[in-house]
């Protein structure tokens, strides 16, 4: 129950591209091959560790389609890191990839971390999209980029994980003001070590505490 | 359609208010308006918006006039002019006022209501949400405060809309306003809910504005309430943009239950976030967890002094452990799970422990807040085997006076002035016992009777009394003072107890009661004191009259209520019951005693069926045969029937599914305990005859459906009985037969006494029959829906009639069979007759042509021959005459003739000459010539014959 910190996450893009189970992959280890649409947004959660420190993930899987943008726009400002997926067996995933970037730079607070999937990739052989073009992309957007598949879970904790060690970073290097929530990211009462400790802390969270 | 409503409007004003009157009023607000729109001077348009503003907040004809024509003109002021901030101010507060009710409470409800309307107007605008939104975002504090306040309003207003009903009543002639405008005000919440989600961060601005100042706060509290009713995406964006940390922060700087309304705007909050979101209470749960809510509970200081907004903040906070507790809406298939984590995440932060202080232990606490708590305990307790042990071995007190939590909370159920407070600990013990035999034994236990003169000796308050002790107290306290209500309320415990609890059943049946004085007599079974006491209250209702109707008939019901619930499926219950012969004489009259309830008689019906279906006896008498006997005998099987029926029809059964209801609690200072006081005195002077309100706490859905199962089985076992004779007649056919070394004399007497026996069981029958048939003679044709009920009477016949049937349908069907061959048969014939009667047609038509040929010839013949008798001379000449011509003239022919068949002979004879030289066999050939003509003479003779 104790963390040090706690990252919100939003996963983003197109519909049918395996949000949903790249968000029960990480939370259950389990693959679901026929998943309802989402509807609207869904919450899970997890613990993970970076640096030795407990950190809990809360993750909004938002619905993919067009009709619920209004609403998943709403959870773009207080998310500290994003997920923005896509499919690598359907090109126009990849093609829409800027207009979902476009709308998060818009909406979502400036120093969100935004992590680009190719997901899929356990389905090589129907690939329309190469690695190296996700790469330039990402490359071109300055997001990070994985390939990953949410039915062999291959470079999905990665994913996850990485996502929050940048985060991790940023807060190291005093780029957030922690004390801030809008942020999404939020000091925990445990698993801070030293006295400054908690969330009465904040400025000492800033980067001091840092080995 | 909008210039339709704007003229409609218009007309409303005038006749609401007057023609004179308010044209004078339309005239002066546009006046205003033309110099807020023309008006060149700054400061003229100021003084003009001012102005306004002040005639529309005072004035409900202002209201009106300015909806009708100033919202364009102000909505274009907050567009074009947003550095102008006084003019935007000045728009805004005008905006307030024209959304703000004036006198609402004295105005008939046929007058028009201008704030509502002008929501109504304003709604309509499709601008106007993103641009009040947009302006959330500005420096100036006034205009961030009435844009919020104009939000608000026009929530609220449209939630009003059923007040909008009484609008069709009025006069106004343009009654397609106003069913335009409920409908509008209908979805205009809605779409305003939908509007918010559709502005990119409408929601975050929103959220911004719980950090803004104190004022600012209060009233986005009150907008976020309004807005996350219902709105289950609103209500997730909400708890994202971190809700849970605002609201309890504030709550906490406000000082928890001891703070003021923003505690409660809060928990409100809260609770719509909650309410039916599981997926939210998970996020409560796992993000700030429960100790802040616990927290809330908490009494600290001076905690026997409780304010109005205190008890309104426990309860609202209660309200929340509840939800909780129901673990999210109904349709959520992981609502179950997710009940269980949030009891177990509860439990492990020690709110037992809070809940049992609120309910129990303070003195000092409201009854409302301890019935909320107690009704908070038994949610915890449903269902959870660990917190019922939890509840079992909790102790309350401080050494030397502890005493277990249940104890106490029986005393509360037995000494409670007030009936809210009892039913609410009702409910512990009811969750306590439901699925827990070792609770209910363990109480059960303690169960121990006292002799008499000690059972007085007890001081009350003796914490050291036993579970038991208290109970049998309780139960038999009515003894002296005739305080039936504790010894209903002991009986409604034990009656939980009890439940589904076959050993329970049998271990109370032993308990015996020692008679008031020894003088009279031996001591006497628990359940004979029950039914007496039952007789006593109907007894006590009879003498009092119509005054204290209700008040018995609860009494009763409980009573009745352990009853059922003891002798089901407990057959020693049962013989123990009908131990006593009053007992049943009693039970008769009860049921058709028309002065009781419906509800009453119901259930004495059914304990009546139980001595039915679960009667093990075999005593002449007290068997099942001799019961369903006496009941049809005395009340007719029809009418105890129809019981059941009425007793479903009857307020407690038709309410018993919809007891769930939401109170919100009235915010305005002067909203009254009337929202938090007990609800016991209940106006019942209009309804006579009518069950106790608090009945239906106490017969619970759990109880409704036990007894709509043992109906079910009542009525199958009653017609059961009636389908097969005792067995003392069974027929064995060895019996018949004279046995091997018996006597003439002895087998006579033998087969005398069979059919003496045979013969009794006749009457019987017979006796019986004549019940059914007066009965059905009675009641067969007045009701229809009693034909199902008579019908089953006699299942003997209907079977003999159902097996006469289905041969009868076997048959029928054969016989069907039988018809199709003969009809298709039928119909083969048919087709050949016609065919032979067309033959015969066409037979006899030439038949007859040629009859009529013959006669036509004959008629020739004769004439002729007529005409040669009346020439008669004259023909011999002519006849001699061409005699001779003919026969000149034919040898001339013969001759002829003779000279061509000579001819063709001999081209016969050269032909068949030649023809034999080419092989050919001439006399063949010519065979045929002449067979033709017989043949076809052949071909109509048999034809004739058909």
């Amino acid at each position: 129950m104790s963390y040090a910190y706690l990252f919100k996450y939003i996963i983003i893009g197109d519909t049918g591209v395996g949000k949903s189970c790249l968000l029960l992959q990480f939370t259950d280890k389990r693959f679901q091959p026929v998943h309802d649409l989402t509807i609207g947004v869904e919450f899970g959660a997890r613990m993970i560790t970076i640096d030795n420190k407990p950190i809990k993930l809360q993750i909004w899987d938002t619905a993919g389609q067009e009709s619920f943008r209004s609403i998943t726009r709403s959870y773009y400002r207080g998310a500290a890191g994003a997920l923005l997926v896509y499919d690598i067996t359907r090109r126009e995933t990849f093609n829409h990839l800027a207009s979902w970037l476009e709308d998060a730079r818009q909406h979502a607070n400036a120093n969100m971390t935004i992590m680009l999937i190719g997901n899929k990739s356990d389905l090589a052989h129907r690939r329309a999209v190469s690695t190296e073009e996700g790469e330039q992309f990402a490359k071109e957007h300055g997001l990070i980029f994985m390939e990953a598949s949410a039915k062999t879970a291959q470079n999905v904790e990665e994913a996850f994980i990485k996502t929050a060690g940048t985060i991790y970073k940023k807060i190291q290097d005093g780029v957030f003001d922690v004390s801030n929530e809008s942020y999404g990211i939020k000091v925990g009462y445990g698993g801070i070590p030293g006295p400054s400790g908690g969330r009465d802390g904040p400025s000492a969270a800033g980067g001091a505490c840092c080995s | 359609m909008k210039m339709d409503l704007m003229s409609g409007y218009k007309g409303v004003v005038g006749l609401v208010f007057g023609n004179e009157n308010s044209s004078n009023e339309d005239r002066y607000v546009e006046r205003l308006l033309d110099r807020i729109n023309n008006g060149k001077l700054p400061d003229d348009r100021r003084n003009a918006i001012t102005e306004l503003q002040a005639v529309v907040s005072e004035n409900k004809a202002f209201q009106l006039a300015f909806g009708a024509m100033g919202l364009p003109i102000i909505l274009g002021v907050l567009k074009e002019e947003r550095h102008d901030v006084e003019m935007v101010r000045g728009a805004l507060e005008t905006l307030v006022s024209a959304l703000t009710p004036i006198n609402h409470s004295k105005g008939s409800s046929n007058e028009v209501q201008p704030d509502l309307m002008n929501t109504d107007l304003l709604s309509r605008e499709e601008e106007s949400i993103p641009l009040l939104l947009s302006l959330l975002e500005e420096d100036d504090f006034y205009v961030r405060y009435y844009t919020l306040q104009i939000l608000t309003a026009l929530l609220s207003n449209s939630r009003q809309r059923y007040k909008l009903n009484s609008f069709h009543g009025s006069l106004i002639p343009e009654v397609v306003i106003s069913s335009c405008l409920e409908r509008t005000l209908a979805d205009f919440f809605f779409r305003l809910q939908e509007t918010i989600l559709t502005i990119p961060r409408g929601i975050t601005r929103l959220m911004d504005m719980l950090m803004d100042r104190e004022v600012i706060r209060n009233e986005a509290l009150l907008l976020l309430t309004h807005l996350t009713r219902e709105a289950e995406e609103i209500q997730k964006i909400v708890v994202f943009e971190g809700a849970y940390e605002k609201i309890f922060s504030i709550i906490r700087e406000e000082g928890n239950s001891d703070g003021g309304v923003v505690v409660q705007d809060c928990l409100e909050l809260l609770n719509n976030l909650i309410r039916t979101n599981a997926s939210n209470q998970v996020l409560l749960r796992e993000t700030i967890g429960l100790d802040s809510l616990i927290l809330i509970l908490k009494l600290r200081g001076s905690s026997y002094s409780f304010t109005q907004q205190k008890t309104i903040n426990l309860l609202s906070a209660l309200e929340t452990i509840k939800l909780l507790l129901k673990g999210g809406s109904e349709s959520d298939p992981g609502k179950d799970a997710n009940k269980k984590t949030n009891k177990a995440a509860l439990v492990q932060k020690k709110v037992l422990d809070s809940l049992l202080i609120l309910g129990v232990e303070s003195q000092w606490v409201p009854v409302p807040v301890r019935c909320e708590a107690l009704r908070c305990i038994g949610d915890l307790i449903a269902g959870d085997s660990k917190n019922l042990d939890l509840l079992a071995s909790k102790v309350l007190g401080e050494e030397p006076q502890v005493e277990p939590a249940l104890n106490s909370i029986l005393r509360i159920i037995l000494r409670s002035s007030s009936m809210q407070e009892f039913i609410a600990a009702d409910y512990v013990f009811k969750n306590f016992c439901e699925q827990n035999t070792d609770g209910q034994a363990m109480l059960a236990s303690t169960l121990i009777p006292q002799p008499y003169s000690m059972n007085h000796s007890f001081l009350e308050e003796d914490v050291n009394m036993s579970f038991g002790s208290m109970l049998l107290h309780g139960l038999t306290l009515g003894e002296n003072d005739g305080d039936l209500e504790t010894c209903s309320r002991a009986a409604s415990v034990l009656s939980h107890i009890l439940k589904d609890n076959l050993q329970c059943k049998e271990r109370v049946l032993r308990i015996e009661i020692e008679a008031p004085m020894q003088s009279l007599g031996a001591p006497e079974p628990l359940m004979h004191r029950m039914v007496k006491y039952l007789a006593i209250a109907s007894s006590m209702k009879s003498k009092d009259g119509k005054s204290n109707a209700s008040g018995n008939s609860y009494v009763q019901a409980i009573i009745l209520k352990l009853l059922v619930t003891w002798l089901a499926d407990c057959p020693n219950a049962v013989n123990c019951f009908l131990d006593a012969r009053p007992h049943l004489t009693y039970l008769l009259e009860l049921v058709s005693n028309l002065s009781e309830t419906v509800c009453i008689r119901g259930f004495a019906a059914v304990v009546l069926g139980e001595c039915v279906i679960y009667n093990k006896s075999t005593d002449n008498g007290k068997d099942a045969f001799a019961i369903v006997d006496i009941i049809s005998q005395k009340i007719g099987l029809s009418s105890y029937f129809l019981k059941f029926d009425e007793m479903h029809k009857s307020f407690v059964f038709a309410n018993v599914e919809s007891s769930l209801t939401h109170r919100s609690f009235s915010r305005s200072s002067a909203a009254s305990m009337a929202d938090i006081q007990d609800v016991d005195e209940n106006d019942l002077s209009e309804k006579k005859n009518m069950d106790h309100p608090n009945l239906s706490s106490i017969l619970d859905s759990y109880f409704v459906n036990f007894v709509k199962r043992l109906e079910a089985n009542i009525r199958e076992q009653i017609v059961e009985v009636y389908s097969r004779p005792k067995t003392k007649v069974a027929v064995v056919p060895e019996e018949i037969e004279q046995k091997k070394g018996e006597s003439e004399v002895e087998y006579i007497k033998r087969l005398k006494a069979f059919i003496e026996k045979q013969h009794t069981e006749i009457q019987d029958l017979a006796i019986r029959n004549g019940t059914l048939a007066e009965d059905l003679a009675k009641t067969g044709n007045s009701l229809q829906s009693e034909q199902r009920v008579s019908g089953g009477m006699d299942r003997v016949q209907i079977e003999t009639l159902r097996r006469d049937f289905q041969e009868a349908s076997k048959r029928l069907e054969m016989l069907k069979k039988e018809k199709a061959k003969i009809e298709s048969e039928a119909i083969m014939y048919q087709n050949l007759a016609a065919k032979t009667e067309g033959d015969l047609r066409s037979l006899s038509d030439a038949y007859n042509s040629l009859e009529q040929s013959n006669l036509h010839l004959e008629n020739e013949v004769k004439a002729l021959r007529g005409e040669g008798h009346s020439t008669f001379p004259d023909v011999e000449a002519i006849k001699a005459e061409a005699r001779e011509e003919a026969l000149k003239e034919s040898e001339g022919e013969l001759n002829d003739l003779l000279v061509c068949l000579g001819q063709e002979q001999s081209k016969v004879d050269k032909l068949s000459a030649r023809l034999l030289e080419l092989g050919e066999d001439v006399d063949k050939l010519l065979e045929g010539i002449g067979d033709d003509a017989g043949a076809a003479e052949d071909f109509e003779d048999e034809e004739d014959a058909e």
